[in-house]
């Protein structure tokens, strides 16, 4: 047998050849497939708006009849819908509806009334009918909180408590109000949580602390007063999807009311993707079902969501109008009137732009938390497989801010000030590891990680022993007072006080308002005395006074009165 | 001194919000502690335990008053279900949230939480919740099997 001539390639233009070794062509993208839910927005099998109440229940909802309900329906239609007004909000056009999120003369608070009798089919028409620019526009008065904030990662793929210490306060030095780490290996948890908790007091007071693990252990951490806050609660849009997850809406809610009890901050998260990532998406678009989840979690009564597809964002960014899509569940998060952390998280795209582009649709109008994940370390040490924008972009994302005079709830911060709060957040950890009775952490360590970027240039520590100290923090049922305690001994008084204020807030009960955040003076800042009241040009939220003098501060400034100088 | 309870106490979001800085006298832990005498030298001295920074069914209920004044009825009803979970121990409260999960409760068992909770606990709310769960997990059969 004769091999056949390999085929003459045709020729390629050197066009083609520089268009092929840019970065956007690393990324993936596919047709749409509606049969199995690849597709974002606009798919034959969502189902037509509908609605029937009889006897104060909602008998019949988007297309089905009570018996035939899964148990998101019937959830969403017993807890999440507004039963009084639902008939007569049906009634309007999906136009009607969007034009009232567009108009700045129609408040906030009309729009979550509507909203509030809308069924998820009719919601997912009425932001169909906007495009990006009146999604954003709306978004903007949506939005529960007036001021904007941002969250950070705070992680190390050596899950090295000493490097988590240290970016988090450099990551509150720079702005951020919450903060979130995770693992890699799972048993590690309480010892990086106690080295976030701490980090983060020798920045700037006030910031609230999360570690993302599995639901049971997350609220563990979170009664002992270890972290501040609780967020990876994971609600999905299919039946089946969400038994996969090992929860139903019910659990979810019980769980919702559990972290209340305890007086602990608690938000859910979900978005676009998961369903079809988790391969059962009925044949729905993915926003269909993510209007689902998000009205899920309105029944629940949390008081907030982490939507904007997060961990999943692969999937609507590789198909037409994915990021839209994603824009379109920040905006009914918001017009649920739940707190929204806005995604931007998952790293999604090889190509600098397109992830700038992604990231403007809720940097512009603001949200509750811009990005819910913004990585404090650089990518290789995010363990929550990269972020879309990392410790690498700070400048950039400085002046993006400064460029727009967009507040992005960032600000850039002189490196004296990060190198004394990255070694006092080190010292206080060696010193609280210390009281504690927890592995050393030597001076080496505290040094280097002062100076470091990343895990890359930090001394290895002794896994098994970290891990074994780890292990007695749960049986020894150490607490955040014994971390207060420690703190206390070790002469970081102020850093002490911040933490025990952080925990009073427990007491009160202000922390689980929709929205809500400490400022840098331990007061609560939420939705309900810091509502959002923007009604057009000249109102709402806008960086202004020392806000923006703070703003227009960048790495390198030349100085009007001396351009040999640099200011900032 | 008459004391009132935090039922009797009508809260304007915009004068009385956060409650921890502008009426604290109205907030108590758990353990009856008034929210000022949690202070460094408390904690330092022992008089602190980790039960009081919890916080107090009554301090739910009046944060369900203002999420109610602001429009915000499921979380409200939510806080309201959190008051009456402010009495059980955290063991309990994490066997209820693991045996509502899917499969994992027979119809039986949800029905004796339910009873458990009401009344042991006097928690109507959460029982009629757990209640209502056991009979949508009957319905999309994700009850566990009686075995």
């Amino acid at each position: 047998m004769t091999a056949e001539p390999l085929p003459v390639s045709t020729p390629t233009s050197k066009r083609t050849e520089a268009l092929e070794a840019r970065p956007v062509n690393l990324d993936g993208f596919v047709e749409e497939w509606p049969e199995v839910g690849m597709v974002a927005m606009d798919s034959p099998y969502d189902p037509t708006p509908s609605v029937r109440v009889a006897d104060g229940v909602i008998v019949e909802m988007d297309g089905k009849p009570r018996a035939e309900f899964d148990f998101l329906d019937q959830f969403i239609a017993d807890h999440a819908i507004d039963v009084d007004t639902t008939e007569q909000a049906m009634t309007l056009e999906p136009v009607e509806v969007a034009r009232m999120l567009v108009d700045p003369a129609v408040s906030r608070s009309e729009v979550v009334e509507v909203a509030g009798g809308l069924t998820p089919a009719a919601l997912l028409e009425v932001v169909k009918t906007m495009n990006v620019v009146e999604m954003m526009q709306a978004l903007q008065k949506m939005r529960a909180r007036r001021t904007p904030a941002n969250q950070a990662h705070s992680t190390s793929a050596r899950d090295n408590p000493v490097q988590v210490a240290a970016e988090a306060a450099e990551a509150s030095l720079r702005g951020f109000r919450e903060l979130e780490t995770t693992l890699g290996v799972v048993r590690y948890a309480p010892l990086v949580a106690i080295a976030l908790q701490v980090g983060s007091l020798a920045g700037t007071p006030g910031v609230l602390t999360q570690c993302a693990l599995e639901e049971a252990t997350e609220l563990e951490l979170g009664m002992r007063g270890i972290t501040a806050y609780a967020e990876t609660i994971s609600v999905y849009g299919t039946e089946p999807v969400f038994c996969d997850g090992d929860d139903t809406p019910w659990s979810k809610a019980f769980l919702a009311s559990a972290y209340a009890s305890r007086g602990i901050k608690m938000r859910f998260t979900s978005g676009t993707g998961s369903e079809v990532q988790m391969g059962n998406a009925e044949g729905k678009s993915m926003l269909y079902l993510e209007i689902r989840c998000i009205l899920v979690a309105k029944g629940a009564g949390v008081q907030g969501l982490q939507n904007g597809s997060i961990s999943c964002i692969g999937v609507p960014g590789a198909v037409p109008a994915g990021i839209r899509a994603v824009l379109a569940e920040n905006l009914i998060a918001s017009t649920a009137d739940l707190e929204c952390a806005s995604g931007n998280d998952q790293s999604f795209s090889h190509s600098d732009m397109r992830r700038t582009a992604r990231l403007l649709p809720q940097l512009l109008p603001g949200t509750d938390f811009v990005c819910s994940g913004y990585s404090a370390v650089p990518n290789y040490d995010n363990m929550f497989a990269g972020s879309n924008v990392d410790s690498t972009d700070y400048d950039d994302w400085n002046t993006i801010q400064r460029d727009l005079q967009v507040d992005g709830a960032l600000r850039h911060v002189p490196e004296p000030e990060l190198l004394a709060a990255r070694s006092r957040a080190a010292k206080a950890l060696q010193a609280v590891f210390a009281q504690l009775g927890l592995p050393t952490i030597t001076d080496k360590e505290v040094e280097a990680v002062t100076y470091a970027h990343g895990s890359q240039d930090l001394p290895m520590r002794d896994v098994l022993e970290d891990l074994k100290a780890a292990q007695s923090v749960m049986d020894r049922g150490i607490t955040g007072l014994d971390v207060i305690k420690a703190l206390e001994a070790s002469g970081y008084n102020d850093m002490a006080r911040t933490l025990l204020a952080v925990l009073r807030h427990r007491v009160s009960g202000d922390l689980l308002h929709t929205s809500a955040i400490l400022t840098p003076e331990l007061e609560t800042l939420s939705a309900v005395n810091d509502a959002n009241d923007y009604a057009g040009p000249g109102t709402g939220y806008r960086p202004a006074g020392e806000r923006w003098e703070e703003m227009k501060r960048l790495r390198h400034v030349v100085s009007a009165s001396n351009p040999e100088t640099e200011v900032g | 001194m008459a004391v009132t309870l935090p039922e009797q106490v009508e809260l304007d979001p915009d004068r009385d919000y956060p409650l921890a800085a502008h009426r604290p006298e109205l907030l108590r832990t758990p353990t009856g502690k008034p929210i000022d005498d949690l202070t460094m030298q408390a904690v330092l001295s022992g008089e602190v335990a980790p039960d009081d920074l919890r916080i107090s069914p009554d301090t739910l209920r009046l944060q369900a008053q203002i999420a109610e004044r602001v429009g915000r009825t499921q979380l409200a009803r939510n806080f309201r279900r959190a008051a009456e979970l402010t009495a059980l121990p955290d063991e309990l409260v994490l066997s209820i949230y693991n045996s509502l999960r899917p499969n994992a409760s027979t119809k039986q068992q949800l029905t004796d939480i339910a009873d458990r909770l009401e009344n042991e606990f006097s928690a109507t709310l959460c029982a009629q919740l757990v209640r209502e769960a056991a009979d949508v997990y009957q319905r999309r059969d994700i009850l566990a099997d009686p075995a």
